[in-house]
């Protein structure tokens, strides 16, 4: 079959693989019909997340039909179009139990360098190098996703497969970013971030009771974008100082939550910028935690900061002082994809959510490599390049 | 020039120092994760959890046909009596290594075991406790294995490996009993030659053996 490969940092190419096979009782073997670009790939593309191996393929955000399935499968029948969320859990462990299931103790086979990094090893992430456990990703014509009967859930007939992809997920992490926030009602959320995640995360909050919505970005057109979809007001962080703008807006008090759904990759205008950036490049700080420092600073006393954006290791001039003496609450991590797509997939198929728009460069695998060009560049108003590796 | 001697010599001792410092650092960290040893035996505790009641926990044990099939791809069991069994733990190169062993009840969710035939002199014991807070299991096992002279001699464990089986097999029967399988992303499709994958399943092995408990 064929599949986007990871060739080296930056270099992405079209092979022809082996397919997958059914390798334990649990397996489904999905054929994939459209398959996402994520912000976070752009990580490991340009090797910030240094555990992707020569050959591996990427991608982690799809949809499909299923074609196989092991002996141990009994919920996924073949024939099945399914969603199937980008982390993988066992559904018997204790973190599966409690719905937490990004923390999943027994999706990474191969723990060790996380733990190593991190402490613990959080779950398995399909497509996202050898970190997260080896998963061969979705930008290929089959993927085998291991607990299907846990990871995927049929789609609600209708649903465009270009839509429905999106809840894999974008719109997961946007829903726990939102969900982090405790909102209560009549709450003014900030999010940093107009890409596919932020976006969503905004609609979430919308829905789960924010009265206003102020997104954070600088490409006019993402923020137009955002205005026009959900109806948020917007900040230009390129030509507006954000920190000030956001206190006025909400007369001096601040958001009541911060949403930063940007990652280690993060964008800013200034020396503070320029600053990480060479650090970053000369690895004396793996991440730049730009929109962190800045969610922080313009959180409300004693409000919530929620982080959803990919962190993978060291940050510097973190200002654990601003969060310690305004009483922060803060939340972050890889969204629990189980516990949120069955909703979230009722929210689509009565139109309270419609997550279509994103996909604004549907393409064929072949294209792929242009497809994340265009994406990191953000050309052309791309908001997400969709894989589709059945289009010849 | 007297001055860029003065220098120099100041350079050459903070770099002496900084050495020094950094080959302590290592000693004491090395000393650290060295396994402890008593009367001859280096001892290692190890322990993980088990989302399951005792009663489950020690009914995977029981369970042969589930246990030979959780354990298919890893080893296979023999028993030759009473309470000897043999062992054959296959490697994924293909060669396997094997090994007897008895295998006692000490009671109730209690035992222990002494290889008598293997490669490595060893012996240890596993108990089982309820985990507070409804978290199901705590496995406890204690793993006490000798390593030659020549290398106890040097001070060096050696043998790590019976550490790193011990922590792998750990891991490995949590999943068993929680999932009923163990994942193995080795044979995923990828787009490397057989060369680049030979490398790659080296790396997999480094990131898949040992681990936390």
């Amino acid at each position: 079959m064929r599949a986007l490969c990871w060739e080296g940092v930056g270099r992405l190419a079209v092979r022809d693989v082996p397919e997958p096979t059914i390798r334990s009782g649990g397996d489904i073997i999905v054929r994939v019909r459209a398959s996402s670009v994520c912000g976070s790939d752009l990580h490991l593309i340009n090797g910030y997340l240094p555990a992707m191996r020569e050959g591996d393929i990427l991608g982690h955000e799809f949809m499909g039909e299923v074609v196989e399935t092991g002996p141990d499968v009994q919920r996924i029948k073949v024939g099945d179009r399914v969603v199937v969320g980008s982390v993988v859990a066992c559904g018997g462990c204790w973190y599966c139990r409690t719905e937490q299931y990004s923390l999943c103790d027994n999706s990474n086979p191969q723990p060790v360098f996380t733990e190593k990094l991190w402490g613990h090893s959080p779950a398995g992430i399909l497509g996202y190098s050898h970190a997260a456990g080896g998963y061969s990703g979705s930008h290929a014509e089959y993927i085998r996703v291991p607990f299907g009967d846990v990871g995927a859930f049929t789609v609600p007939a209708g649903v465009p497969d270009d839509s429905v992809v999106f809840a894999s997920d974008a719109m997961p992490t946007g829903w726990m970013a939102a969900d982090f926030c405790g909102l209560k009602g009549g709450e003014v959320v900030a999010v940093w971030g107009a890409g596919g995640v932020g976006q969503m995360a905004a609609r979430s909050a919308q829905i789960l009771g924010a009265e206003r919505v102020i997104v954070i970005d600088r490409l006019p057109e993402r923020l137009a974008t955002a205005a026009q979809r959900l109806g948020v007001e917007t900040i230009n962080y390129a030509e507006t100082d954000v920190l000030e703008a956001l206190r006025e807006l909400t007369a001096g008090r601040g958001p009541d939550a911060c949403i930063e759904a940007v990652g280690m990759e993060s964008h800013d205008v200034g020396p503070t910028y320029t600053y990480d950036r060479a650090k970053q490049t000369a690895r004396l700080q793996t991440d730049r935690p730009t929109s962190v420092r800045q969610a922080i600073m313009a959180c409300r006393k004693g409000g919530t900061v929620s982080i959803v954006g990919v962190y993978g290791g060291l940050v510097d001039k973190f200002p654990l002082g601003a969060a310690m003496n305004k009483a922060l609450v803060l939340r972050m991590g890889q969204m629990h994809a189980q516990r949120y797509i069955p909703m979230l997939l009722d929210r689509i198929a009565i139109g309270e959510i419609d997550p279509g728009y994103l996909a604004t460069h549907p393409m064929s695998l072949e294209q792929g490599a242009r497809g994340y060009e265009i994406f990191q560049k953000k050309e052309e108003g791309c908001l997400r390049t969709v894989l589709h590796p059945q289009a010849a | 020039m007297s001055s860029s001697n003065a220098t120099r010599w100041a350079l050459a001792g903070a770099a002496t120092v900084t050495v020094l410092g950094v080959g302590r650092v290592l000693a004491r960290r090395r000393r650290r994760h060295q396994p402890d040893r008593v009367d001859g035996w280096y001892v290692v505790h190890r322990g993980i959890t088990v989302d399951r009641p005792v009663d489950a926990v020690i009914g995977f044990w029981t369970d042969r046909e589930r246990l030979d099939r959780g354990l298919a791809e890893w080893a296979t069991l023999e028993q030759l009596g009473d309470n000897r069994w043999r062992c054959v733990a296959s490697d994924p190169a293909g060669g396997g290594t094997e090994w007897r062993a008895e295998i006692t009840v000490d009671g109730p969710g209690r035992l222990s075991w002494r290889v008598t035939d293997g490669p490595v002199a060893q012996q240890g014991r596993v108990e089982l406790a309820p985990a507070p807070q409804d978290r199901g299991t705590e496995i406890r096992a204690e793993l006490r294995w000798r390593s030659g002279p020549v290398r106890r001699a040097l001070g060096l464990a050696g043998g790590g490996d019976p550490d790193i089986a011990l922590r792998s097999g750990l891991r490995r029967i949590k999943s068993l009993i929680e999932t009923g399988q163990v994942l193995d992303t080795r044979h995923d499709p990828s787009g490397r030659s057989p060369k680049q994958e030979q490398a790659t399943d080296r790396v997999r092995e480094k990131l898949m053996a040992g681990g936390r408990p």
